[in-house]
C-alpha cells in the first residue's frame, strides 16, 4: 500500500517552498501534490514522492511537521468520462473519501487517481470487491525502474 | 495543628484589626520622617500621620515603584544611614533601581515572617533545607537563609545554578526540603535524568517551596508529579521585604498573607476602587511592622484576589490566590480585563500544543480581535485538516470559556513562537488608539 506525506503548513511566503527545497537536496522527485487551505491561515500540502518515509522524516528534522498517510491509487483512463466512470464505482464500493488527487501518466492513455484512506480501514478490501484495481508502489512513487 | 506563633496566626479577626490599627498609626509616624512622605503630608491632607480604623487608609495617596525610583537613593529612608545593617535593591536595568533599606528590627521581624510561612507550609527544625535561588541583591537568597536559621532546620546555602552539583548536596546531606523557582525545577529534572536519577527515589526530598516567578496550578501539578512531593507556593517582592509575605499552609488553598505585618487591599487597575472579596484585582500593601523604610498603599502591580471563606488550618489571617499576572499586562478587550496567565492556563491544559504563545490584538474591521497563535505539536500531527479543525475549535472554546471574549486561534508551525525567556512578551497590542 502506498503512501503520501503530509505537511502542515501556514500560509505565508516562502512556506512552500521550504518544503521544496528540503526534498530537492535529498534527491526526492515529487510525483504528485495537492494543496488544501483553510480560512484560518493554515493547511496540508499533500505529496506523492518517490521515497515517502525519507521525505517524511527529512521534513520532520528540518522543523516541519509532516505525517505518512496511505493513499490507494487507482488506475483510469485518460479521457472524457474516465473519472466519471471511476469515481461511480467508487461510490458501488461505498468508499467516502475527502482528499484526493489525480495525475496524467501517459497522455491520451493512463491516469492515477489517489484517494486518502487512511481513516477508512478496509478500504483496500471493499475497492477490490467491485474489481478496482490498486496500482502497486513502485508505479505509484515512479520507482519502477531504478 | 502545629503553629510558629499560634497567638498571632489564629488571633480573632477584631483583635487583629486593633494590632494592625496601632501599628499603623506608629508606621505613619515614622513614615514622615522619610523626605518623600513627609513631604506628601505637609501638601497633601490626605496624607496624615494618626487614624481612627485601618480602614481610612483608603484616602491615602498612593506609593508606586515610580515615586521609589523618583526618589532614589534616600528618599524614602525614614531613619538615619546609621541605624540601617543592610539594604537589597532591584538591577535597576531600566532606570533607577529600587531600593529598601532595613535596620536591624526589620531583619529580625522578616526572619520571624519567613520562618513563620516555612513552618506554616509543614518545615519543621529537623529538616535539611537547600536554597536554589540566587544570593546577594535578590531577596529570596538572604530572606530565606535566615528564615530557615530562626526556624532552626539545617540550611545549605546553596545558590543558583550548577545543577549536578545541586544534586550532589541534595545526596551527600541528605536534603529533605528546597526552595527553587519553578521553571528551574524543570531544568533540574532533566538533568537528574541525564545523571540516570529519579528525585522521586533517589533523594529524600519529602516537600518543594517554589516562588519569585508566577505560575499556574497546572505548573505545579507537573512539578509535584515530577519529583514526588507537594510544592508549597511562596509570594513575596523585595518592597515589601521579600520572601515570606504570604506562603500556602498544608491545604495548599491559597496563600496567608500576614496582615499583622501588612495591610492588604485589592483594587480594580482602572478606576483605582476597592474591589469586593473574591474578585480578582491589583494587590495594594501597606507595610506595618517596618521602622527604615515604611510603605504606604504601595501598588505591587500584581494580580490577585482575597479568596472568601476560613482556612481549615484555623489561621486568621486570609488568603491571596495565586499571582495571575502584572497589571501592567493586563489587556482590556469587548470591555473585559484579561491578563496572559489565563489564557496560558488554557493551553497547558491541552496536550497537542506546546506552552508558547504569542497574543495579538487587533482591530480588524472597526473590531477588535484577540488573536492567538499557538504551536501543534510534531508528535500529535496525522496529516489530517479534521484533526487540527476540531483543536482549533476545541482551543477556541477554552480561552472563550476562560476569558468570556472569543479568540481568533491560529495554528502555527512548530517553533515558529519566540522560546520564552524569563519574562517574555507575550502580548502585542497593534490597536489604533
Amino acid at each position: 500500500m502506498a503512501y503520501q506525506v503530509s505537511i502542515f503548513l501556514e500560509n505565508k511566503l516562502g512556506h512552500l517552498e521550504r518544503v521544496t527545497n528540503v526534498l530537492k537536496n535529498a534527491g526526492v522527485n515529487i510525483r504528485n501534490m495537492n494543496l488544501n487551505h483553510t480560512a484560518n491561515g493554515w493547511g496540508i500540502l499533500n505529496l506523492v514522492v518517490s521515497y515517502p518515509e525519507l521525505a517524511c522524516n527529512l521534513l520532520n528534522q528540518n522543523g516541519l511537521s509532516a505525517a505518512l498517510r496511505k493513499i490507494a491509487v487507482l488506475k483510469m483512463v485518460d479521457k472524457a468520462g474516465g473519472l466519471d466512470q471511476l469515481l461511480k464505482r467508487i461510490a458501488k464500493a461505498g468508499v467516502n473519501f475527502t482528499t484526493a488527487h489525480g495525475m496524467v501518466l501517459e497522455e491520451g492513455k493512463i491516469a492515477f487517481f489517489a484517494i486518502d484512506i487512511e481513516d477508512i480501514p478496509d478500504a483496500r478490501e471493499r475497492l477490490e470487491a467491485v474489481g478496482l484495481e490498486i496500482m502497486p508502489d513502485n508505479y505509484v512513487y515512479g520507482t519502477r525502474f531504478m | 495543628m502545629e503553629y510558629w506563633e499560634k497567638e498571632i496566626e489564629t488571633m480573632p479577626r477584631n483583635g487583629l484589626r486593633f494590632l494592625q490599627l496601632a501599628r499603623l498609626n506608629t508606621t505613619l509616624e515614622a513614615a514622615v520622617r522619610s523626605s518623600y512622605y513627609g513631604g506628601l503630608a505637609k501638601r497633601d491632607r490626605s496624607f496624615r500621620t494618626r487614624v481612627g480604623e485601618v480602614a481610612e487608609l483608603q484616602d491615602f495617596p498612593f506609593t508606586t515603584k515610580q515615586d521609589l525610583r523618583d526618589h532614589f537613593p534616600y528618599g524614602f529612608l525614614s531613619l538615619p544611614t546609621k541605624e540601617i545593617i543592610r539594604l537589597h535593591s532591584s538591577s535597576g536595568t531600566t532606570g533607577n533601581p529600587t531600593v529598601i533599606y532595613h535596620n536591624r528590627h526589620d531583619i529580625a521581624s522578616w526572619a520571624n515572617l519567613m520562618a513563620r510561612s516555612l513552618f506554616c507550609a509543614g518545615v519543621r527544625d529537623t529538616d535539611v533545607f537547600q536554597n536554589i535561588v540566587g544570593y546577594g541583591l535578590f531577596t529570596g537568597g538572604l530572606g530565606f537563609q535566615y528564615g530557615i536559621e530562626r526556624l532552626g532546620a539545617l540550611s545549605i546555602p546553596a545558590g543558583a545554578g550548577n545543577s549536578l552539583r545541586q544534586i550532589k548536596l541534595m545526596r551527600d546531606y541528605g536534603t529533605t526540603a528546597i526552595h527553587a523557582i519553578p521553571s528551574y525545577l524543570g531544568r533540574l529534572l532533566e538533568v537528574f535524568r541525564e545523571e540516570g536519577l529519579d528525585p522521586r527515589t533517589d533523594t529524600s526530598l519529602r516537600m518543594l517551596v517554589i516562588g519569585a516567578e508566577p505560575h499556574t496550578e497546572e505548573q505545579r501539578q507537573r512539578i509535584q508529579e515530577m519529583y514526588g512531593v507537594k510544592a508549597f507556593n511562596s509570594f513575596g517582592l523585595s518592597e515589601m521585604n521579600g520572601p515570606g509575605v504570604a506562603f500556602e499552609c498544608e491545604f495548599q488553598q491559597g496563600l496567608h498573607i500576614w496582615e499583622d505585618a501588612y495591610v492588604v487591599e485589592i483594587i480594580d487597575p482602572a478606576t483605582l476602587e476597592p474591589v469586593p472579596d473574591g474578585e480578582y484585582g491589583e494587590l495594594v500593601m501597606t507595610t506595618l511592622d517596618r521602622e527604615a523604610n515604611p510603605l504606604i498603599r504601595y501598588r505591587t502591580r500584581d494580580i490577585t484576589r482575597i479568596i472568601p471563606g476560613e482556612c481549615p488550618c484555623g489561621r486568621t489571617h486570609r488568603r491571596i490566590d495565586r499571582i495571575t499576572g502584572r497589571s501592567d499586562d493586563m489587556f482590556i478587550i469587548k470591555g473585559c480585563n484579561i491578563f496572559p496567565m489565563q489564557i496560558e492556563g488554557v493551553l497547558l491544559r491541552v496536550p497537542e500544543v506546546g506552552d508558547d504563545y504569542r497574543i495579538t490584538i487587533d482591530t480588524v474591521a472597526g473590531q477588535d480581535d484577540m488573536i492567538v497563535e499557538v504551536e501543534v505539536k510534531k508528535e500529535w500531527f496525522r496529516g489530517d485538516l479534521q484533526f487540527l479543525d476540531a483543536l482549533q475549535k476545541r482551543i477556541t472554546r477554552l480561552i472563550r470559556d476562560e476569558v468570556l471574549v472569543s479568540p481568533v486561534v491560529r495554528l502555527v508551525e512548530p517553533g515558529s513562537i519566540p522560546k520564552a525567556e524569563g519574562k517574555a512578551v507575550r502580548v502585542f497590542d497593534k490597536r489604533i488608539r
